[in-house]
């Protein structure tokens, strides 16, 4: 149980505290609610480098990371398709130089044409290093908008095309800043050795004179029903095969949501799994096969990923994988499967208790998500998932129609 | 609106290394060493079984990871998926991996499931079957995992850095062939389990809430009996470092470059080792450091840039650390040179040396925070010393280093005439 208290600035900032004195630090997490889902499709990956700005440097701060390191802290930060997520994690007794960055950047970020110049560099190496210099380093700039027509999930977060980082100019990422980074559109959360009213007082002193700003309204088309197949083949420099296959599902929280991740537990969690029992082991078809969510908030994709063993084919894997779901949607799971992997739900959430860092960024996302108690009523909405609920779902959810295919083949000389 | 003044920066506390737990020492019937360190609130505990059981003492190449990795491929009582099945069902997680000088197996587990899994640990340990299907089916997933490797630039410039740093005839630095995979048999493997996963081979460490619980489950399981539990005994390993100059390995179509500038370093028991430590955190060991700053920072050559001393038992290197696009790569290793010379001729400032002593002693803060990180800090001071005083004289070192000292450090250590460099990329 992870007990925390909710205080609300005038300006709409979200403040949320959970004390845990075993440690001797505290982290903060800002999370705001601006993901690569609110960008403009002709100024894709703009969400992650306006997080890679805001350690340029602010009105009172000229190197972000000094303070940060003279308080005897680390900190980082990441952007997905929903969310830019910052945290620091320091002792205890610094959490005000902490609270002072995070509001100087909120406030007044160094967007320069220096800055914005060297970033968008770096972000260019990021993505040469991360997507276009490594093995099966493409699949989801592929897979993405193959399953995605409409909605922005389309695009991964890095941006479509690098050219709309290396187009970027000084005005459209000073309108993003407008349009995104205001106290009402941030959820702030601490964990560690730092009472909610410590917290509370000094998030006031703080963030309480950054002005609210005009609150964004997300208007993102809901992606069609996909009504058919499809199918996308590539030849690339890889040792061996890749198998991708993605299905529609609900968003983060809807009740699939809940049933699909205690399935794809059962289905490839772990070592018993039956990824690994049928298709790795007995089959001899893959040499990892997965599926997992995306777990994106708009409705996301069940994404299976399997590398494939020598000298298969590719259709006949993916027979092997249609078959299995297949088996998921005919008949139930049994006893044991499920209570397995709800034992494994309840000791690796309780791990996950173990940072502060965690912590503090669940509480955040849950926030997010409706209600930050989220953190400690997850667990039942794992635990009343039926061995039925699973049989139809998956039902619904596997099916061919619903279906995004991706052969990922060796070139072949 | 009340109104803030920014431009006061909150006051710092300076911060503190915090307390250095000591972990209880204890042995089971027979001598295996357990170190109990009591940490955390939460109702779990971490156990992880340490052999001497590494590369470095392998006859055949790939027969130490091998055998670590057959571990949860079948056991005399119960077969792969079965024993797969039955770690799955406590909720635990194992994790087991071989490196150049030792092997593990770490358990986390909820306290209460703990008899169960300590049950299920000392199966997987002492009794593999080493069924030949599964051992087939793992060198079949190594090589194809190895061809992937080989096709990344950052692999190929380590996996020849370490061989020009420590001699490519030893364990160290072997560098992998596709032939090993085939040539090693199951027989090599099993060997190598049979005699050196033993319990007079050994040691163990739990980390969290209350690890005495674990105490009456491991004498039950490990401690020793006939044979009496023996200190580890490392064979001696030949170095031979590579004259310095420059290795270019081209990878056709590769975007960016890899990048290794190194030299042979120290161990983690040489009186430099501490200060080395201070001076190359300065030079690239943290976000902004010199290299970052310049390389990345300024020149936005690089999604990231950074340097390391470290020490395996009986030999160190230092390394610096990149990928670069391809047309940037003369130049960067250009601006490390430089950066490396402006360390070793003029002191750094007091500024940047106060903001750098802070941020190590954060880190050895985190370091003893929560019995995960612990758990792995307390096993460094195991394998490479015993030095239980090593974080205490460490913090002293931090505090108390001078700008001349680091000036001379870097001087001896980073030499750029005696450099290694290791560039793997397009032509």
């Amino acid at each position: 149980m992870i007990n925390f208290e909710k205080h609300i600035l005038a300006n709409g900032l979200k403040v949320l505290a959970h004390y845990d004195p075993s440690t001797p630090m505290v982290t903060t997490n800002l999370l705001y609610n601006v993901g690569s889902r609110d960008e403009d499709p002709d100024a894709t990956g703009f969400a992650h480098l306006f997080e890679h700005l805001m350690f340029e440097g602010s009105d009172n701060v000229p190197v972000f990371d000094t303070p940060v390191m003279l308080a005897g802290g680390e900190n980082n930060a990441f952007t997905n398709s929903d969310i830019t997520n910052y945290y620091i994690t320091l002792p205890a007794g610094n959490l005000e130089t902490a609270l002072w960055l995070e509001s100087d950047r909120l406030k007044g970020p160094d967007l320069s044409d220096e800055k914005l110049r060297t970033q968008k560099s770096v972000v260019t190496e990021e993505y040469r290093q991360r997507y276009l210099n490594q093995p099966y380093g493409d699949l989801f700039l592929l897979l993405r908008p193959l399953a995605y027509k409409v909605h922005p999930y389309q695009w991964p977060t890095i941006g479509k095309d690098i050219t709309h980082i290396q187009n970027a100019d000084r005005k459209s990422v000073t309108d993003f800043f407008r349009r995104h980074y205001m106290p009402s559109n941030v959820i702030l959360s601490t964990a560690g050795n730092v009472k909610p009213e410590a917290v509370f007082r000094l998030a006031e002193k703080w963030f309480d004179d950054i002005a609210p700003g005009t609150p964004f309204m997300r208007n993102i088309s809901r992606e069609p029903v996909q009504d058919e197949r499809r199918e996308m083949t590539v030849h690339r420099m890889v040792p061996s095969a890749e198998l991708l296959m993605a299905f529609h599902t609900g968003g983060r929280t809807s009740r699939d949501f809940y049933i699909l991740d205690l399935l794809t537990d059962i289905l490839s969690g772990c070592d018993s799994g039956r990824f690994p029992g049928t298709l790795v082991r007995e089959k001899e078809l893959f040499s990892e096969a997965d599926i997992y969510l995306s777990a994106e908030i708009d409705p996301g994709l069940a994404i299976v990923s399997g590398r494939l063993k020598e000298g298969v084919d590719i259709r006949t894997a993916e027979k092997a994988v249609t078959d299995e779901l297949n088996r998921v949607a005919g008949e139930k799971v049994t006893a044991a499967e499920l209570d397995k992997a709800r034992n494994r739900y309840e000791s690796h959430q309780l791990m996950s208790f173990l940072s502060a860092g965690n912590k503090a960024f669940n509480l955040a996302y849950n926030e997010l998500l409706g209600d930050a108690n989220g953190i400690n009523a997850e667990k039942d909405k794992y635990m009343s998932v039926t061995a039925e609920e699973i049989m139809e779902c998956s039902a619904r959810t596997f099916t061919e129609s619903n279906c995004s295919v991706l052969h990922y083949l060796p070139e072949t000389k | 609106m009340s109104k803030v003044d920014r431009t006061v920066p909150p006051e710092i506390i300076t911060p503190s290394a915090g307390s250095f737990p000591v972990p209880a020492m204890h042995q089971l019937t027979g001598g295996v060493p357990v170190y109990l360190l009591g940490t955390g609130t939460l109702d779990l505990l971490r156990v992880e079984f340490v052999f001497n059981a590494g590369q470095r003492i392998e006859e055949v190449h790939l027969a130490a990871s091998s055998a670590n990795a057959m571990l949860t491929e079948g056991t005399v009582i119960n077969d792969a998926m079965t024993i797969n099945d039955l770690i799955d069902r406590t909720g635990a997680a194992f994790t087991h991996m071989a490196d150049k000088d030792s092997a593990c197996l770490i358990a986390v587990t909820l306290t209460r499931k703990l008899g169960e899994v300590m049950a299920l640990a000392a199966e997987v340990l002492f009794q593999p079957s080493f069924p030949a299907t599964e051992f087939r089916m793992l060198m079949e997933k190594r090589i194809q995992s190895f061809r992937t490797n080989r096709q990344k630039t950052s692999v190929i410039a380590r996996e020849e850095f370490y061989r020009a740093i420590f001699g490519g005839d030893n364990p160290y630095g072997r560098v992998t062939v596709p032939e090993d995979y085939t040539s090693l048999t199951l027989e090599d493997a099993r060997r190598f389990h049979s005699l050196h996963y033993r319990p007079s081979n050994m040691y163990i460490t739990v980390a969290g809430k209350d690890p005495e619980k674990a105490l009456p489950e491991l004498e039950k399981y490990f401690s020793c009996s006939g044979e009496e539990w023996k200190k580890p005994v490392f064979p001696e390993i030949i170095f031979k470092t590579s004259s310095p100059g420059r290795l270019f390995l081209e990878v056709s179509n590769s975007v960016q470059s890899a990048v290794r500038v190194g030299w042979r370093g120290i161990t983690r028991q040489h009186p430099d080792y501490q200060g080395l430590q201070v001076a190359n955190v300065i030079l690239g060991g943290y976000f902004g450091s010199r290299l970052m700053h310049n390389i990345r920072e300024d020149k936005g050559f690089t999604y990231g840039i950074n340097s390391m001393a470290s020490a395996l038992r009986d030999i160190g290197f230092i390394a610096v650390v990149t990928e670069v696009a391809n047309e940037y790569r003369e130049q960067t290793v250009e601006e490390i040179r430089r950066e490396i010379t402006e360390l070793a001729t003029v002191e750094v400032g007091i500024d940047e040396l106060m903001t750098v002593r802070n941020h190590i002693m954060g880190e050895i803060a985190r370091t003893f925070d929560g019995p995960f990180a612990s758990a792995e800090a307390i096993r460094g001071l195991i394998d490479y010393g015993p030095d239980p005083d090593y974080y205490r004289r460490f913090e002293e070192k931090v505090k108390t280093i001078t700008p001349g000292e680091i000036k001379d450090l870097v001087a001896t250590y980073y030499n750029i005439d005696n450099a290694i460099e290791i560039i793997a990329g397009a032509k």
